[in-house]
């Protein structure tokens, strides 16, 4: 299963502010289930890696506690034409891959 | 014994238990493997300490933290972390001080990347969050409280 996901980015004086949308639930596992009393098994991005053409750029690990359909926006030095890649993988082994270049 | 280690990196898929496990599994990535120690330490001080090694961070005003003072829903809080007027900023970390577990997302920067990171977080109830920022081999941190009115763990 691939995890969307919906990125822009524009490069303004050499710095590009590359922001994403994501598709995903973020199940933290403390959120109780009121049927059975039982807390949601936690299901939830753990491992976000973007990269600048191809060279790594950042490398971010988050918990549960990253809100549901999480958007992050962060910036590189960048110019227009460059190319951002975005990997994510989630706590069950689901992954989702975006590119773009940018503007 | 290999049957062992084969099953064992097999279940390793998701939860990328050993950092030597996750490698072998994508080589083509260079992921350092999730942090499991700091993401589940319930103090702030634990989880801090686990990312960075120790928790003596001086308070810095150079950290732009930027969070709402009252946030209306907890489980959509929008945390801004801009350090981008120090100079060799190496990762960020932000920690929610009173969630079940405190640490959030860390960020760590290599090559092109700027020090700055945005994000939406989970409040459970009124808190202080705080950004952790390690800049040429120091930490430095930025603290805010955001009252939330209603609560973003419960559901």
């Amino acid at each position: 299963m691939s995890i969307k996901i919906r990125m822009r980015g524009k490069s303004k004086g050499g710095v590009a502010e590359v922001k994403a949308l994501i598709k995903h639930p973020m199940e933290s596992g403390v959120r109780m289930n009121k049927k059975t009393g039982k807390p949601f098994p936690a299901l939830f991005i753990d491992t976000v890696t973007i990269t600048v053409n191809g060279a790594a750029a950042i490398d971010s690990q988050w918990s549960g506690a990253v809100s549901s359909n999480p958007y992050m926006a962060i910036k590189v030095n960048a110019n227009a034409g460059d190319t951002i890649a975005l990997a994510l993988t989630d706590n069950s082994g689901a992954s989702g891959t975006q590119e773009i270049t940018l503007k | 014994m290999k049957r062992r280690i084969f099953l064992k990196n097999t279940l390793a898929t998701g939860a990328a238990v050993i950092a030597a496990n996750a490698g072998l599994l994508t080589p083509t990535t260079v992921l350092a493997s999730w942090n499991k120690e700091a993401f589940t330490a319930k103090s702030t001080d634990g989880a801090i300490t686990s990312v960075f090694g120790t928790n003596s961070a001086a308070t810095s005003g150079d950290i732009q933290l930027k969070a709402p003072a009252i946030a209306e829903n907890g489980a959509v809080t929008p945390v801004t972390v801009d350090a981008s007027s120090m100079t060799g900023v190496e990762s960020i970390a932000i920690l929610a001080s009173k969630n079940p577990v405190p640490l959030v997302c860390t960020y760590a920067f290599s090559g092109a990347a700027v020090g700055y990171a945005s994000t939406r977080i989970k409040m459970g109830e009124t808190m202080n969050v705080i950004a952790v920022v390690k800049a040429g081999g120091k930490l430095y941190k930025a603290e805010q409280e955001v009252k939330v009115t209603i609560g973003g763990c419960g559901g």
